[in-house]
């Protein structure tokens, strides 16, 4: 067979080429001898950025131990825990915990509730149709941004927004929507429906449709097939989407800021306040150091609870 | 279609009318992809009865179970479970077990919890079903392994939980869409006697979906050859290998000659040859037919005066031998017929290689071995 017959039957991927030129590359850069720290040198760039992260702490942590000499509004030379007595003493910031935890919890609990039939249609729906259209609603918040639909969700909930208008043919009085806590947590689970259905998506593509009819021919319809079947089997992507969404909700600045309307603060609006408004540095440490503690406790527990295979880390609890 | 030659006589022999347990009729699947996946099948299963469904890949034989099953509604046609039309009936309202092909055990489940599943959802009185779970997992030899995880069983386990799984709450029927096509060959062999043993202790009507013929004649009382979405045959295993209704169950069931030629009153001629055969189906003389052997049928030897008793002997050459372990497989021609590739089994352990390739040899059969059927255009 000649040369050119052979190119006809099968050409060389161009993509191999470039596989070809990178190895040979890597080959000069990176020696063969070296490969037993290969490993080493593929999460440099992560341990570095991790590091960067830890010295940052500790830096947080250095200035939380200092409190505010109010005299000159420079951080106080000397060493003391006041900062923390003062978070600890103030009734105020219990309630702002207090606030957060429970926004954040009720955020994990609608927002998994929503998420969870949402995805199951996306993923079992056998019209193509369907499926593209409930990506696309998906995603489209994604393009937004989270200011901006806060914005959008002031304009339809406010006094003289469509919901009120609504409200209105039917002889209610407009109702004040806005700036409480049911608007924050409304907010937030609109903020992370879109986290929640994508981490849920592949756990509910994993269990095969088999599972489900062999269920329905042993007697379970399909509410008790979802309960006994569908849920646990998907316990993974519900313990991993309820870690993802109920961290960020923790955290949140802007829902509680703008649809609270600064009588709805979360940790992280009380942080913004001493670093930004008060300028001191040393309270918000304090508070910002408590709030990585409380993170990395729930989520400990939550792995504790559930194992790290249960977020696809693989291994048993 | 062909009905069933033991239904009648069965019936006539007991004095009793059998009882029914599943009757379809006319059924038919269309997917809308041009062909029908299942084509106006019509069949009756007696109670008690182990029926073997059989055919190739795409056959439609997975259409047919879902749809007694109830996971797919026909396009048409009807089907009664012990007499009760079950059309409207959903899955979880219908009494029939199933085991899938790819088993589909509950892995977030132990064994016994697998077992214990379908009883909770069809509201067993919670006392019993303890005892009942333990009954059925001694049943398929499991009694040590309640507590095991799924994925902490062996794959010939897992069968066993999903046998007992789809046995455990008494349904009427028993459907099993090929669960052992995945397990090597011994331990296939070991659980198509299990299947046959477990059948036979409870008696449940059992539907069993396969493409290996040898797993349909061992267990089955009664097989459904399909193809093409179409029944091809409905008979008991050893009617259906001795007496092939058409070529394509000759072809399906055992290792088959075809020869195409046109009928005689006694046979076939084909390349000049008059090879003797009966007629399987009706077909006049001179019509396109086309002849059908087993290769256990055939004999081969060098010396004429060893097929005097065949009523076809005709000389030939040996093509290729194959060594296949408890016997030897020849393929020979007919001098007369070089373009048709005999296919003969050699049993005998004394006479190994006594030919090699390019031996004439003489190859006979007896006319009632060589069924003529009407050539299909
Ligand atoms: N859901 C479906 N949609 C469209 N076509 C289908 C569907 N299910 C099956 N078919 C088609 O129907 C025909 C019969 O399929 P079926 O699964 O019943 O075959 P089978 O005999 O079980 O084959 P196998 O031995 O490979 O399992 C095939 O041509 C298949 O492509
Ligand atoms: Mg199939």
């Amino acid at each position: 067979m000649s040369q050119e017959n052979d190119t006809k039957t099968f050409r060389y991927p161009l993509r191999w080429r470039i596989m070809d030129a990178l190895e040979a590359a890597l080959d000069v850069l990176w020696p063969r001898r070296l490969s037993p720290y290969s490993g080493w040198a593929l999460i440099m760039p992560a341990l570095l950025l991790v590091g960067i992260l830890v010295l940052g702490l500790f830096q947080i942590a250095e200035s939380s131990l200092h409190v505010l000499d109010r005299s000159t509004f420079m951080p106080a030379e000397e060493y003391t825990l006041a900062n923390y007595e003062m978070v600890a003493d103030s009734a105020t910031y219990w309630r702002v915990l207090w606030r957060s935890l429970l926004g954040a919890g009720l955020t994990v609990f609608f927002t998994l509730l929503l998420a969870l039939p949402y995805s199951y249609i996306m993923v079992r729906t056998p019209s193509a149709a369907v499926r593209k259209a409930l990506l696309v609603a998906l995603f489209l918040p994604f393009f937004i941004g989270q200011v901006v639909r806060a914005y959008g969700i002031l304009i339809v909930l406010g006094t003289s927004g469509a919901v009120n208008d609504v409200l209105g043919l039917f002889g209610v009085e407009p109702v004040r929507l806005l700036f409480n806590f049911p608007a924050v947590v409304f907010g937030l689970v609109q903020y992370m429906l879109p986290f929640a259905v994508l981490m849920l998506a592949p756990a509910l593509t994993a269990i095969p449709r088999e599972t489900e009819t062999a269920a329905s021919s042993l007697g379970a319809n399909w509410v008790r097939t979802f309960w006994h079947v569908v849920i646990p089997m998907a316990k993974p992507g519900l313990v991993g989407a309820g870690l993802v969404v109920g961290t960020l909700s923790l955290t949140d600045f802007a829902m509680p800021a703008m649809l609270g309307g600064g009588s709805q603060d979360f940790i992280a609006n009380a942080i913004y306040d001493q670093f930004f408004r008060t300028a001191d540095q040393g309270l918000g440490a304090a508070l910002a150091l408590l709030l990585v503690a409380l993170g990395s406790i729930l989520v400990g527990i939550v792995i504790a609870v559930f194992g790290a295979g249960t977020l696809g880390m693989g291994g048993k609890k | 279609m062909n009905q069933s030659p033991s239904a009648g006589t069965m019936q006539a022999m007991r004095g009793e009318p059998p009882k029914v347990a599943v009757r379809v009729r006319d059924v038919t699947m269309d997917f809308g992809g041009g062909a029908l996946a299942v084509d106006r099948a019509s069949f009756d299963l007696e109670t008690g009865r182990f029926l073997t469904i059989l055919g190739p890949s795409g056959s439609g034989k997975t259409t047919l179970l879902r749809m007694i099953a109830g996971f797919q509604k026909p396009t048409s046609g009807a089907i009664t479970i012990n007499g009760r039309a079950v059309d409207a009936t959903p899955p979880h309202r219908r009494s029939v077990g199933m085991v899938f092909q790819r088993l589909a055990l509950f892995p977030h489940m132990t064994a016994a919890e697998n077992v214990a599943f379908p009883l909770k959802m069809r509201r067993f009185n919670p006392k019993t079903i303890p005892g009942r779970v333990r009954e059925f997992l001694d049943l398929v030899k499991l009694g040590d392994y309640g507590d095991r995880r799924i994925n902490e069983l062996s794959g010939g386990q897992q069968q066993r939980v999903a046998i007992a799984r789809a046995l455990v709450f008494e349904p009427e029927l028993l459907l099993l869409d090929e669960p052992l096509a995945a397990l090597d060959r011994k331990l296939r062999e070991e659980m198509q006697l299990e299947f046959r043993r477990i059948q036979h202790e409870l008696g449940v009507t059992t539907i069993n979906v396969t493409h290996d013929q040898r797993e349909a004649l061992v267990v089955s009382d009664d097989i459904i050859v399909m193809d093409g979405g179409k029944i091809q045959q409905h008979a008991q295993p050893v009617d259906l290998y001795r007496r092939p209704d058409n070529p394509f169950v000759a072809g399906f069931l055992g290792v088959s000659t075809f020869v195409d030629g046109e009928a005689t009153s006694d046979g076939l001629r084909a390349g000049g040859l008059t090879l003797r055969g009966t007629h399987a189906t009706d077909i006049s003389e001179g019509a396109p037919a086309r002849g059908a052997i087993r290769a256990e049928q055939i004999r081969i030897d060098a010396d004429p005066q060893a097929l005097a008793g065949c009523d076809t002997a005709v000389p030939g050459k040996i093509h290729d031998v194959i060594f296949e372990g408890e016997r030897l497989l020849y393929v020979a021609a007919l001098d007369g017929l070089p373009g048709v590739e005999f296919r003969i089994y050699h049993h005998d352990p004394d006479a190994f290689d006594l030919y090699d390739i390019g031996a004439p040899v003489m190859i006979g059969w007896n006319a009632r071995d060589m069924k003529i059927f009407k050539s299909v255009a």
